[in-house]
């Protein structure tokens, strides 16, 4: 969730230890849970109406051992509308030999993204056909999907309970053939709306995949995810990202989030 | 009488009640913690083990070296699922049945359960779901229109049309990691691979498996095999055999007993003698902890024959006698006087031939030899006191017209046909005593060259016998894949270069680059190189130093040119990732080919397979780009392609993160350790005469290579074994008969026997495996035996005789009567053991049978006609009486 990253506004670190359970679930301040998860993947995803981030990223296996990988993400709402269009640019830098592999996303709230990679080595742009996105991103515990936001309208929420620092929304997919969890349920911190935890269940109901948002800063005045990681116990391990030179409204130009600038990335912004 | 047997004799029901004790304390002691293991948790329950993987010692560099590298490939033990649609023209690919595949590979995700560790801790068992290979759970990579490529599940939904289903065939013969392994080459029939979390859960899994398919009501065959699910049938079958197999071949000793003897409660005696030793071998066993192992579950059916070989010797003289002395007390006495030497001596034969397979460097032999020997020291202890104890525990009424000739003939000679005919035989040994010595001689000419002709083989699924289920499945799975039997060739780099060649690459890296900041860094790169102590040293202190110097530039253009060396390094670092290079990668994609062209491996899967398929996609599916990239970027990039997809932890199946190991899966469609030797030997001489580009190692693992390795061990440790055993009882034989001429004599029927069965094991194409490995020591315990009686009582009657003539007469007498019964009562005895249903067993039976016959007949003929020919110096003019 690298736009976690890119959002924010208060300076808040969440703790994710043991919420209370003492409030009563009416307790919503008025808002539905539809809100409540729009609001959410909107301080995830659509801080700002731009943003950038250098993120190094830890795979670690079941065998403990590291493979890393650094990128620089660049991001743009499109008409800076909350849970609408985006537009995503990922450069790769390390290791040494994906350097200069770039990764575009073009996300639409109502269909498919468009997705593009461009292999350096191979000086070869692909398209990545629209089809699922609970793949690996690149080779991470990450999905595709958890990197560009899950859209608030592909699953049916249920409001499960209010604690005093959380609601603890419970989500199942309106399409179940589409995705590999039977539900998933998210700890949305109720001040900043940041998720900071996420729990997929399988059909048997165990938990097998965890999201964690594990240190949030207040960057330009916006509570800003700034370290987190995903783990899954059928493969083992984890994968860890920590996110530095966080910015926001940097007014990025529209361009460069387009085939073209694959092959030659926009310097200027990524630094 | 020696005072073992008198004691007995004296007290002869104290004797019974202790034999009946010890035998129910052995059985308790073995009943109570396997029946109640809490209660008793001092003592050892039983345990069955039935991994061919232990015929190694747990510390065994070959298996820790196997087992470090599962772990480190992630491989685990599989469940395969074979299957076949012979009734439909598309086989497997029809929407009915590949549904049902659909349905069984969702099924067997959910074969999960949680048991409780020994540390109180839960511990998930059963299926391990992500590592499945199945349509619904592997991806296809594929072109997608407008230039695209997509990872998608190969089958995401059950295939609502036929079209759909036929797809499924197309997509995956596309992809060589699943060509040939999910999809059979004649596109027919699929397979499931089923991961397992341990072997010994492959029961329940395959349980489940079963009933799930149960519910199937199409027209496709599932076959149910791998090696786990053997080595689970394996354990139920050796049960049916000591269960079964054992017990037969008692019976029958039993009616063959009678058949001789004609007394029933007289013949019950041997039946106890037996019984005692196998319950008194096989508690021990269990209680010091040994498990029933494929080898020890066969001693109860080697200590039962031996067991009752002393105590027919003993009838067999008692029933000869008898009708002369007419009185049981100085019938056994005479009986035990004769018999008391060779008895011991056979025993003390037999012990060393089985005691000297704990000179194997197999653990299961040892065990299985020295709990042999001590059954068979059991079998003679109980034999010298409970035989005699029994018979004085029988009134003397219930001997009334026993014995041979005791219903009247002139002489027991010339009673019974028997007595004719081996009086016959001893005629003919002397008379043509050079004949007969001549075609021994010759006999063991022609097994010397059939010795010359073994093939050392063996193949655990084998050891079902052929029509058994699981070789049924094995024939229809290697028919059609590329094997089910998996090989492991493990590519290793050695251990990382040190800090000066990392130098020369980073100075050729910086070089290149020909910047200032290059130019600074490669300056600080050559003062280091000397005092830097690894290549990770030097590299952690320029990057230190680089890092620095790019966060100072205020200028992009600086900062980018300092970006550029961190860059640099990073290549640099990355160079010793051996399994991206290109040049090393073709050299697997030769290797391969090369294996392919031999015809002795069914199929190899590796990464340069992923690199090519993930590049022909990246090309537009054209078969030219189905290739290794020329340069190491390009390399990485397609793996990093592949890692976009379902399941990229796949990739650390074939290759470590770090790119310094990978491995090569073969597999193979025969498990028989010749296969494997010849693939070792191929690649072995591919390697010698085809250098790999940079130095890298390879090691053989997986479990068709255990296999081979034990079986190398068990040949070299079994003939060292042989030999030091048979001079052992050369020794004891001179020490016996207190002349080295008689110790020679002794050993000539052994020496035969063991020839001529080793030399038709040779020409009639037998396989030398485990169960004939261990024969040669039966053969040198059993064959002996014969020598021992025959020629022991031979010095003893010419003692009494002084005449080689008239001893010999009396040698085929009562001796070589009790020869000839001992040689049918065990040699058809063991007949039972074809009724197993394990081939192992049924091999043991054929040759124990065939080993008594051939000693028997050794003794009987070859003996006599040496001792004919030199009975001048065999028996000294002194020695007469």
């Amino acid at each position: 969730m690298i736009k976690q990253t890119l959002i924010a506004i208060g300076a808040i670190v969440v703790s994710t230890s043991a919420p209370v359970y003492a409030q009563d679930a009416s307790d919503t301040g008025g808002q539905d849970v539809q809100t409540i998860v729009e609001r959410a993947s909107a301080a995830a995803y659509y801080q700002g109406k731009d943003g950038r981030a250098s993120v190094h990223m830890s795979i670690l296996d079941s065998q403990g051992r590291e493979r890393t990988r650094d990128f620089t993400i660049l991001r743009t709402d499109v008409g800076d509308v909350d849970n609408g269009e985006q537009r995503f640019y990922v450069l790769f830098s390390r290791p040494a030999d994906i350097s200069k592999m770039a990764f575009l996303v073009w996300k639409h709230a109502d269909t498919n993204d468009d997705r593009w990679l461009y292999l350096p080595a191979l000086d070869l742009v692909k398209r990545i056909a629209p089809s699922d996105e609970r793949t690996s991103f690149v080779g991470s515990h990450f999905f595709y999907e958890d990197v560009s936001g899950r859209g608030p309208n592909e699953d049916n929420h249920v409001l499960e309970e209010v604690t005093d620092a959380y609601y603890v929304v419970n989500s199942t997919p309106k399409d179940p053939d589409s995705v590999e969890f039977a539900s998933y349920k998210n700890w949305i911190h109720k001040a900043t709306f940041i998720p900071v935890k996420t729990e997929y269940y399988d059909a048997a109901g165990e938990v097998y995949r965890t999201y964690t948002a594990s240190a949030v800063e207040t960057i330009d005045g916006r509570p800003t995810v700034v370290g987190s990681k995903m783990a899954d116990t059928r493969i083992g391990g984890e994968t860890r990202m920590s996110y530095g030179d966080v910015a926001y409204d940097l007014d990025l130009p529209d361009d460069i989030f387009s085939e073209r600038y694959l092959r030659n990335p926009p310097r200027r912004h990524l630094r | 009488m020696n005072p073992i047997t008198s004691s007995a004799v004296s007290r002869p029901a104290s004797y019974m009640w202790a034999a009946a004790i010890f035998s129910f304390l052995m059985i308790a002691l073995v009943a109570a913690p396997s029946l109640a293991p809490k209660a008793f948790p001092f003592l050892q329950p039983l345990k069955v083990d039935t991994d061919p993987e232990n015929m190694l010692a747990a510390d065994e560099p070959v298996r820790v070296f196997h087992n470090e590298m599962k772990a480190e490939f992630t491989l685990h033990d599989l469940v395969v699922v074979g299957v076949i649609n012979e009734a439909h023209e598309e086989g497997v690919f029809n929407t009915d049945t590949l549904g049902d595949v659909y349905a069984l590979a969702e099924f067997a995700k959910t074969i999960r359960w949680d048991v409780e560790r020994e540390d109180g801790e839960p511990e998930q068992r059963g299926v391990i779901n992500i590592d499945i290979i199945a349509p619904s759970t592997v991806d296809s990579i594929e072109q997608a229109g407008l230039g695209s490529v997509r990872f998608d599940w190969l089958l995401p939904t059950p295939p609502e049309t036929e079209e759909q289903a036929l797809n499924v065939r197309t997509r995956a013969m596309r992809i060589p990691t699943l060509n040939d392994t999910l999809v059979s080459g004649d596109g027919a029939a699929i397979a499931l691979y089923i991961p397992i979390t341990s072997k010994d859960v492959s029961f329940r899994v395959a349980k489940a498996l079963r009933g799930k398919i149960a519910e199937f009501d199409g027209d496709a065959v599932y076959y149910i095999t791998g090696l786990p699910i053997a080595q689970d049938q394996f354990g139920v079958e050796m049960f049916k055999q000591m269960a079964i197999s054992a017990p037969a071949a008692m019976a029958l000793i039993f009616v063959l007993m009678w058949v001789f003897f004609r007394r029933l409660n007289l013949i019950v005696s041997p039946m106890i003698v037996a019984m005692v030793s196998v319950i008194g071998t096989m508690g021990l066993l269990v209680a010091t902890g040994y498990t029933v192992h494929i080898m020890s579950s066969m001693i109860p059916i080697f200590v039962m024959p031996i067991a009752v070989l002393d105590a027919v010797h003993i009838l067999s003289d008692f029933y000869d006698r008898y009708p002369k002395i007419k009185d049981r007390r100085k019938t056994i006495d005479h009986v035990m006087k004769e018999l008391w030497q060779p008895m011991l001596f056979t025993t003390v034969t037999t012990c060393t031939g089985f005691a000297s397979l704990a000179f194997t460097p197999i653990p299961p032999v040892q065990v299985f030899g020295i709990f042999v020997a001590i059954g068979v020291f059991l079998a003679w202890a109980l034999t010298v006191t409970l035989i005699p104890a029994y018979i004085m525990l029988m009134p003397e009424r219930a001997f009334s017209g026993f014995g041979m000739g005791a219903r009247g003939a002139a002489s027991d000679h010339e009673a019974t046909p028997l007595a004719r005919f081996l009086h016959g035989v001893g005629a003919f040994a002397v008379a043509r005593s050079k004949l007969v010595v001549v075609i021994f001689l010759a006999a063991l000419a022609v097994a010397g060259y059939g010795i010359t002709q073994i093939r050392i083989n063996d193949n655990p699924v084998k050891w079902f016998t052929p029509n058994h289920e699981i070789r049924v499945a094995d024939r229809a799975l290697n028919e059609r894949f590329g094997g089910t039997y998996m090989a492991y060739l493990a590519l290793s780099a050695p251990q990382e270069d040190g800090a000066e060649a990392m130098a020369d690459e980073i100075d050729t890296r910086l070089a290149s680059l020909a910047t200032p900041a290059a130019q600074t860094l490669a300056n600080q790169a050559r003062a280091q190189r000397k005092n830097a102590a690894s290549a990770d040293d030097l590299l952690a202190k320029l990057r230190t130093s680089a890092e620095a110097a790019r966060d100072a530039s205020s200028e992009d253009d600086d900062w980018y040119a300092w970006d550029d060396t961190l860059l640099a390094l990073d290549a640099a670092a990355q160079s010793s990732a051996v399994f991206k290079s290109p040049e090393v990668l073709r050299y697997i994609e030769n290797l391969q080919r090369y294996l392919d062209e031999t015809g002795l491996v069914g199929k190899s899967n590796t990464v340069t397979d992923i690199v090519k398929t993930v590049h022909r996609d990246l090309y537009l599916g054209e078969e030219e780009a189905f290739r290794i990239p020329d340069t190491r970027e390009a390399v990485a990039q397609t793996l990093i392609t592949f890692q976009n997809s379902h399941r990229p932890q796949d990739l650390f199946k074939l290759v470590t993160p770090d790119y310094r190991k990978a491995v090569v899966w073969l597999q193979l469609k025969s498990g028989d350790n010749v296969d494997m030797g010849e693939v070792i030997e191929a690649v072995d001489s591919y390697v010698i005469e085809n250098p790999p580009p940079q130095a890298i190692s390879h090691d053989w693992f997986g479990l068709t290579y255990i296999n081979f390795a034990w079986q190398q061990k068990m040949v070299s440790g079994m003939a060292r074994a042989f030999l030091g055993s048979f001079v052992i009882v050369l020794i004891l034989m001179t020490v016996l008969f207190r002349s080295f001429a008689w110790g020679l004599l002794a050993m000539a029927p052994l020496t035969i026997t063991i020839g001529v069965i080793y030399g038709v094991i040779g020409l009639i194409g037998k396989d030398y495996d485990m169960p004939v490995a261990v024969l040669s020591s039966l053969s040198l315990g059993l064959a002996i035996d014969y020598a021992i009686h025959f020629n022991v009582r031979s010095r003893q009657l010419h003692r009494k005789f002084g005449d080689w003539a008239q001893t010999a007469k009396a040698a085929f007498g009562e001796p070589a009567r009790a020869i000839f019964r001992n040689v049918v009562v065990i040699g058809v005895g063991f007949m039972p053991l074809l009724l197993a249903p394990l081939v192992p067993y049924q091999t043991v039976g054929v040759f124990i049978s065939a080993i008594l016959v051939l000693a028997g007949v050794a003794t009987l003929l070859l003996t006599p006609a040496v001792m004919t020919i030199f009975q001048k110096s065999l028996f000294p003019e002194r020695s007469v009486k």
